[in-house]
């Protein structure tokens, strides 16, 4: 993940100042979907680019070795050798950005990444995962265990019921959400969420990192938040240092429509290796 | 499979992560102008009009100057061709019920419907507009127009009762004009009845398509006409006979020049000038979401004209960084592209924008462009304009698209005062989280339409329309009904033009009045002098005019005024009026009840003077009741105008607010001395205008004497009344600048004369174009079309969120 940055001094009046009005940020987010759409080998290589920001998820409550050990896989092995090739990008070691689990199957990743040679990050979801209501001790405790099990990235559930009473926290890299509410991942929040990273940046010259989880499930999607992170923040936040995608199915989807540019046909369920 | 050269790219493109091209396909569009061999005519009663030996004029690609196809331009036989078309389906449409019309607009909505693809890709092909925007927006608004009329024509027989279908509408359009223009403007039409003759500029293949598809629908081909020819012809389809009235939207020269031109031919004239926006961001506005607003203003290809942008002092830098670093982001290129913000807006747009560009500049402006862009078409890119010198032609004029002009404000108070200092009143935004300065700022603004935290918002059901030189004249919601419907009998207009009539010396010199023998008027006399800021005066010519009964005794000796009495007379009216227009309703219509009792105390007085003019002493009687019960029912309505619209895709409200017009002069007519005026000034006062009045040649001494009491009952200023010669008088006031709208009843050639003079500041005029009305008929003296004249629209939206 990013460099840790430096910090800054907390100022809570550069909260009390931000204006956000609602309807306008939701104008603009239906607008900036529409606005901006791109095809054929750029949607393709748009779409080889998202996956190098997927961090590959598995959230369930029955994750065992098998099922990780095949997300593992397909991390290392997002696309499907030919059609790479059909592209001229087989050479490009396109993988996902990280795989993210439970705390409890860290190990299990670990040692199945080490199995297929692939050296990508395994980032874990830690601390009261998905509330965030447990004790300060035990979630740090939580995060301890992880990082010694080999995890190197931890999303951290912020304490919410501090942030609604004002006392808030900071952070080198910020999420939507934990993919478990009702509504997760949106555009509006997004915006605001991206204006904010921009003005920390002018303000203090730290980057903060952006990862929207939970809903993003088509290819589609996934370009429409590619164009607006280059669109709110530009190109320098297009890496997977500053920008991940949390997704489990959306692979699929981008797997099969880079089928669909490489070969003119439409896949079928068999035609794609499972994650 | 082997790796094509194509997907080589992909491996650049994957590093670079650049935007590539969408291009849309244009075929069915090509295939469309191959049904007409490639040669466009016009449409006229439901049949392709290609007559021979006329001029042609190329259709291009404004992008590549590829040729699509030849159009051919209208003479004015074609124009008269056309109108009689009109004329003689107009016979068939008016007398449909509303339910009929609204099934055939029904009709032509799925008719669009069916077609949109090659409606969206002929604009875009044939205006290099930017091709999402034309399928998101203008098409989809094209279409529930049609259905909101649709459902407006349904409901009219009940809900505009006493309206009638003005007759044949003449329609022109400018170029670089949206088809959504036509569409905003033929869509009421329709709905009420009318039938509509388009003159639309060359080149311009949408609204023929438009009319082929409305032609085709079968059994009122002749509803819709258009004709493509020079703004020229524009005179001409104006003076057609059967023409009843001109819709005109363009350039504010041009319109303008069109005022002047059809003074005197009859047909009302309906402006809707100028493009240019305003935006008012305030320090405690959300600014990123407003610098979106800024590009919804002038940088995409939704806006139809350029920005005034007003940032407070406190925010400027933080605005001025935000808006460069979104303008790197936006992007022009051909308007065929789906991921293009701004196309080519039709040939020469780019010239207008450059020609300011350079204006600034020499003028001290600082410039800033930025914006991807291909080199090799005519593009202008985003451009900011700031530092421009208040006083500057350039900070004047108005600013054409894609431009930005920014400036600076402190306070409100001066937001507004900048805001207001221009002669354009069309629409405006104001940025804010702050309700109270929010609604401070949308209720000041001079403009028809404001939009809190938000720009360029349309919906059918919100009239849009402008004032001042931005015209007067409204489309969409009830307003824009209104706009061609005329109180049930009104008589057909005619052509009243006076030929040999000289607008340099009509009005320009007064006869000279002579001592005229004794009076022999009733004691006690009437005041003497021109009631003027509250108190009569003595005239600055310092002399008089004699006044004499229907049997030629003089009766009494008048005030003669002049050019500076009406100079005096509008600026007392204007020190007056931001507080009458601040009373609320309720307090205009108990001053006018306290008037009406003043009225009712002099009904002896007045109704012996009415005889000796010669009427009846029951008639008199009655005509002095009915001026007092005139001004009381006038207060009362004017407290039910406005209301609040519910708009689809739009939480919160919009609010459709009837403002005072500001100052109003009557000229009023010779005849009816004391009802005519009273009828005129009672809806005038109650809708919070303050005034000036020429009261009746003949009899102004009803006038002089009401003025007695409005000396005790009135603020200051409220009502002027000054006597003297009429044409005189006229003069001044129609060619004063600074008054926001006349009524004149006189002759034929004043009411010419009015049209032709109120082009300066295209003030909304009335006229009877000679004609005596019926002052004591409920519907001629005291119709809603009186409350209609006496108050603007202005369209308030208030969007709402957490």
């Amino acid at each position: 993940m990013a460099a840790h940055s430096q910090g800054t001094e907390f100022d809570l009046s550069w909260i009390s100042k931000i204006q956000v009005n609602q309807p306008a940020v939701l104008r603009r987010a239906q607008q900036i979907q529409a606005r901006r759409t791109v095809k054929k080998e750029w949607q393709a290589a748009w779409l080889l680019k998202a996956v190098t920001f997927i961090d590959l998820t598995t959230l369930s409550g029955d994750d065992t070795f098998s099922n990780i050990q095949r997300l593992c896989y397909k991390a290392k092995y997002p696309i499907r050798e030919d059609l790479l090739k059909a592209l001229n990008m087989h050479d490009k070691g396109i993988t996902t950005a990280a795989v993210c689990v439970y705390p409890a199957r860290v190990c299990d990743a670990v040692k199945a990444l080490k199995a297929v040679g692939c050296n990508i990050p395994v980032a874990s979801v830690a601390t009261g995962f998905p509330a965030g209501q447990t004790h300060l001790k035990t979630r740090l405790e939580e995060i301890r265990l992880a990082v010694e099990d080999g995890a190197s990235e931890i999303d951290v559930v912020i304490n919410r019921s501090l942030v609604l009473t004002g006392q808030w926290e900071g952070s080198n890299f910020i999420k939507t959400s934990t993919g478990k509410e009702t509504v997760n991942a949106t555009f509006p929040v997004a915006i605001v969420m991206l204006r904010a990273i921009r003005d920390f940046f002018w303000k203090t010259g730290n980057k903060v990192g952006f990862k929207p989880a939970g809903g993003i499930r088509s290819a589609k999607d996934s370009l429409a938040w590619l164009s607006l992170i280059k669109e709110e923040l530009g190109d320098e936040w297009l890496k997977p240092e500053l920008f991940r995608i949390g997704a489990s199915s959306l692979l699929t989807d981008i797997e099969r429509q880079i089928y669909h540019h490489v070969t003119g046909r439409y896949a079928a369920y068999h035609d794609l290796p499972m994650s | 499979m082997a790796a094509t050269r194509a997907d080589f790219r992909a491996r650049e493109i994957f590093t670079t992560l650049e935007y590539g091209p969408v291009p849309e396909s244009y075929a069915c569009a090509l295939a469309w102008l191959d049904t007409q061999d490639r040669c466009l005519g016009h449409y006229v009663n439901g049949k392709w009009l290609k007559p021979v030996h006329r001029d042609s004029v190329p259709c291009q690609d404004p992008n590549t100057g590829e040729n699509l196809a030849t159009c051919l331009q209208a003479q004015t036989e074609d124009v008269a061709a056309a109108v009689e078309a009109a004329r003689n389906s107009f016979l068939s449409w008016s007398k449909l019920p509303g339910s009929g019309r609204a099934q055939h607009l029904t009709r032509l909505a799925k008719m669009m419907q069916k077609h949109q693809r090659l409606l969206w890709t002929l604009e875009s092909l044939a205006t290099g507009r930017a091709i999402r925007e034309v399928r998101d927006g203008d098409v989809a608004l094209a279409q529930q127009l049609l259905q909101f009329h649709a459902v407006q024509a349904y409901t009219q027989e009940e809900a505009l009762a006493g309206w009638e279908p003005v007759g044949v509408v003449g329609l022109i359009l400018p170029s670089r004009f949206s088809f959504l223009e036509m569409m905003w403007r033929i869509c009421p039409a329709l709905a009420v009845g009318c039938t509509v003759v388009a003159l639309v500029p060359l080149a311009s293949p949408t609204p023929l398509l438009l009319a082929q598809l409305a032609g085709e629908l079968g059994p009122f081909p002749g509803i819709l006409n258009v004709i493509s020819g020079p703004a020229s012809l524009g005179p001409a389809l104006a003076s057609c006979p059967g023409v009843q009235k001109v819709a005109f939207c363009g350039a504010i020269e041009e319109g303008r020049a069109l005022r002047r031109m059809l003074a005197g031919e009859g047909a009302e004239l309906g402006l809707a000038l100028g493009t240019e926006s305003l935006l008012l961001l305030t320090d405690s506005a959300d600014v990123d979401s407003a610098v979106e607003g800024v590009v919804d203003a002038a940088w995409s290809d939704r806006s139809p004209g350029g920005l005034r942008l007003l940032v407070q002092e406190s925010v400027w830098d933080e605005t001025m960084k935000r808006l460069q670093v979104r303008m790197g982001r936006l992007r022009s290129g051909h308007g065929l592209d789906g991921a293009v913000d701004m196309g080519l807006k039709g040939p020469g747009a780019h010239v207008l924008a450059q020609d300011y560009v350079r204006e600034a500049q020499k003028q001290g402006a600082q410039v800033f462009q930025a914006g991807d862009m291909p080199s090799d078409s005519p593009f202008c890119p985003p451009t900011l304009v700031s530092g421009l010198p208040p006083a500057s032609p350039c900070a004047q004029a108005e600013v054409p698209w894609p431009l930005v002009t920014a400036s600076a404000f402190r306070t409100t108070k001066e937001a507004l005062a900048m805001a207001n200092g221009t002669p354009r009143g069309g629409s405006a935004s104001v940025w804010s989280e702050r309700l109270g300065p929010a609604l401070e700022l949308g209720y000041g603004l001079h403009v028809g339409t404001v939009w809190i935290n938000a720009h360029g918002l349309r919906d059918p059901a919100v009239p849009t329309g402008g004032c001042k030189e931005s015209g007067h004249s409204w489309h969409g919601g009830l307003d824009g009904l209104y706009e061609y419907l005329q109180p049930l009998g009104t008589p057909a207009r005619a052509r009243f033009i006076c030929e040999n009539l000289n607008y340099d010396t009509f009005g320009l010199a007064v006869p000279p009045a002579l001592p005229a023998g004794p009076e022999i008027g009733p004691s006690p006399a009437p005041p003497y002098g021109l009631f003027v800021g509250g108190r009569f005066q003595a005239p600055g010519s310092r002399s008089s005019r004699p006044i004499r009964d229907s049997s030629g005794n003089l009766l009494s000796y008048v005030a003669e005024g002049g050019a500076k009495d009406v100079r005096d007379a509008v600026e007392a009216a204007h020190r007056a009026a931001p507080g009458w227009a601040g009373q609320s309703p309720g307090a205009r219509a108990a001053l006018l009840c306290a008037l009406a009792a003043a009225l009712e105390r002099r009904e002896p007085a007045l109704a012996s003077r009415l005889e000796r003019q010669g009427v009846e002493l029951q008639a008199a009687k009655a005509e002095v009741e009915l001026s007092v019960r005139r001004l009381r029912a006038c207060g009362a309505q004017a407290r039910a105008q406005g209301h609040t619209l519910q708009v689809a895709g739009l939480r919160g409200p919009v609010l459709r607010l009837r403002e005072p017009l500001g100052v109003l002069a009557i000229v009023c007519p010779d005849e009816r001395p004391l009802l005519a005026f009273v009828s005129l000034l009672a809806p005038a006062l109650a809708h919070g205008n303050t005034v000036v009045l020429v009261p009746s040649g003949t009899c102004p001494l009803f006038a002089l004497e009401v003025c007695q009491d409005m000396a005790t009952l009135f603020p200051a200023g409220l009502v002027n009344v000054v006597t003297g010669d009429r044409d005189h008088l006229t003069r001044c006031l129609a060619l004063h600048q600074d008054i926001q709208a006349l009524w004149y009843f006189g002759s034929a050639q004043g009411s010419q004369f009015v049209e032709w003079a109120s082009a300066g500041n295209l003030k909304p005029v009335w006229v009877n174009r000679g004609c005596p009305r019926a002052w004591d008929q409920e519907a001629e003296g005291a119709g809603p079309e009186l409350g209609l004249r006496a108050a603007r629209t202005k369209a308030l939206w208030l969007p709402m969120g957490d």
